[in-house]
C-alpha cells in the first residue's frame, strides 16, 4: 500500500536523533518532539492568558480561567475537600491529553496519545498514585477496598477476586481507552478521506462528483466528531482519575 | 458578616445556575463520556483476567485450568464494572451537581 492511502504510515516513530545508555533507548523521536509541541503550546497560552491578571478578565483570561474551573469543578464535585490537593495534577493530566489530541487533529502533525506507550505509562502512574496516597492515608485499611462489606465469607472467595481483577483493570482500561479512540479516530479519517481518490480513480468523472457530494460531508462531520472525542477523552481520563482517587480518599463503601 | 456568609451565599447562587444551565450544556458530553467509559471498563476486565489466568498457568503449570477460571471470572468483573458505573450514574439526580458519578454510596 502506498503512503498516500496506508491509514496506519500516520503513526510510524520516526528516531531524529539517536541517543541511547547501555540498552535503554532514549532517542529523540517524532512522538517526543509534537509532546514538546504541544506542552510549549500549553505552556504558551496559559502564560500569555495570566501574565496581566486583571479583576475584568479579558478573553484569554477568562478562557483560562473557564478551563481551571472546569478542572476544580469536576474534582471538587468527585472528590470533594480531601481532593483539593490534586486539582493541579488533574489539570496537568487533562491538560497535556487535551492539547496532545488537538495538536494530533492538524493535518501531518503527530498524535502523541495514539501510542500505548504514552498513555499507558499516564495511566499506570495514576494508579501507582491511587495506591500509593491510599497506603499513606489508610495504611492497610486501603486493602479493604477489595473486600466489600456485609458479605459472607463463602461469598469473599469469589468476589475477592473479582474486585482484584476489578481493580487490576482500571490501568488497562484508562489508557487503553484514550489510545484506542484516538488511533481509530485517525485511521477512520484517513480511510474515509482515500474513498475520495479510490472513487475518482475507479469511475472517472462520476466517481470525482461522488466523492465530493457524498464523501466530503462525511470526512468534513467526522472530523467535527474527532475534536469532540479529543476533548471528551481527555475529560473522561480527568474524571476517572478523580473516582479511583476517591477509593483512597473517601470512606469505605 | 463573615467571610463563611459570602461563600455561601457565592455557592449558592453557583448552584443555582448550574442546576439551570449545566445539564444540558453536559448531557451529551457525560452521556458519551460514560458510554466509552463501560465499553472499555468491560474490554478491559476480561482482557485482565485472561493475561492473569495465562500468568497463573505459566507459573503454576496447571494449563489450561486458570485461563479458564480466570477469564470467567473477568467476564464477571466486567459487568460488575459496567453495573457499578451504571447504578452510581443512574443514582446522581439529573442537575445535582454536589453529586458527581463514582462519588460513593
Amino acid at each position: 500500500m502506498s503512503i498516500a492511502t496506508d491509514p496506519m504510515h500516520q503513526f510510524k516513530i520516526d528516531r531524529w536523533f539517536d541517543f541511547r545508555i547501555g540498552d535503554l533507548d532514549l532517542s529523540f523521536t517524532n512522538s517526543a518532539f509534537w509532546m514538546v509541541v504541544g506542552v510549549l503550546v500549553l505552556i504558551a497560552f496559559l502564560a500569555a492568558a495570566t501574565s496581566k491578571m486583571k479583576t475584568v478578565p479579558t478573553r484569554m483570561q477568562s478562557l483560562a480561567e473557564i478551563w481551571y474551573q472546569f478542572i476544580a469543578g469536576i474534582v471538587k464535585d468527585v472528590n470533594h475537600a480531601p481532593g483539593k490537593p490534586f486539582i493541579p495534577l488533574v489539570f496537568t493530566l487533562f491538560s497535556f491529553i487535551f492539547i496532545a489530541n488537538i495538536v494530533g487533529m492538524m493535518p501531518y502533525w503527530f498524535t502523541t496519545t495514539s501510542h500505548i506507550a504514552v498513555t499507558g505509562f499516564m495511566a499506570i502512574f495514576t494508579i501507582g498514585l491511587v495506591v500509593l496516597v491510599g497506603i499513606i492515608k489508610k495504611g492497610f485499611g486501603f486493602l479493604k477496598i477489595f473486600v466489600p462489606s456485609g458479605v459472607p465469607f463463602v461469598l469473599l472467595l469469589i468476589v475477592t477476586p473479582i474486585e482484584i481483577i476489578s481493580f487490576l483493570s482500571r490501568p488497562i482500561s484508562l489508557g487503553m481507552r484514550l489510545f484506542a479512540n484516538m488511533l481509530g479516530g485517525h485511521v477512520a479519517l484517513k480511510v474515509f478521506a482515500g474513498f475520495i481518490p479510490s472513487l475518482a480513480v475507479a469511475l472517472g468523472g462520476v466517481g470525482m462528483l461522488m466523492g465530493g457530494l457524498l464523501v466530503m460531508p462525511l470526512i468534513v462531520g467526522v472530523t467535527a466528531l474527532e475534536f469532540l472525542v479529543a476533548f471528551l477523552q481527555a475529560y473522561v481520563f480527568a474524571m476517572l482519575t478523580c473516582v479511583y482517587l476517591n477509593d483512597a480518599l473517601g470512606e469505605a463503601h | 458578616m463573615g467571610k463563611d456568609d459570602l461563600n455561601d451565599r457565592i455557592a449558592k447562587a453557583q448552584a443555582k445556575i448550574d442546576a439551570q444551565e449545566r445539564p444540558a450544556r453536559m448531557s451529551t458530553g457525560k452521556g458519551m463520556g460514560l458510554g466509552f467509559r463501560m465499553a472499555s471498563d468491560f474490554a478491559a476486565a476480561v482482557i485482565v483476567g485472561v493475561i492473569l489466568g495465562l500468568g497463573i498457568d505459566a507459573v503454576f503449570k496447571v494449563s489450561p485450568w486458570a485461563t479458564i477460571i480466570c477469564l470467567l471470572l473477568g467476564f464477571v468483573a466486567g459487568v460488575r464494572n459496567v453495573v457499578a458505573t451504571a447504578t452510581k450514574a443512574n443514582s446522581a439526580p439529573q442537575g445535582d451537581v454536589t453529586k458527581g458519578e463514582g462519588d460513593g454510596a
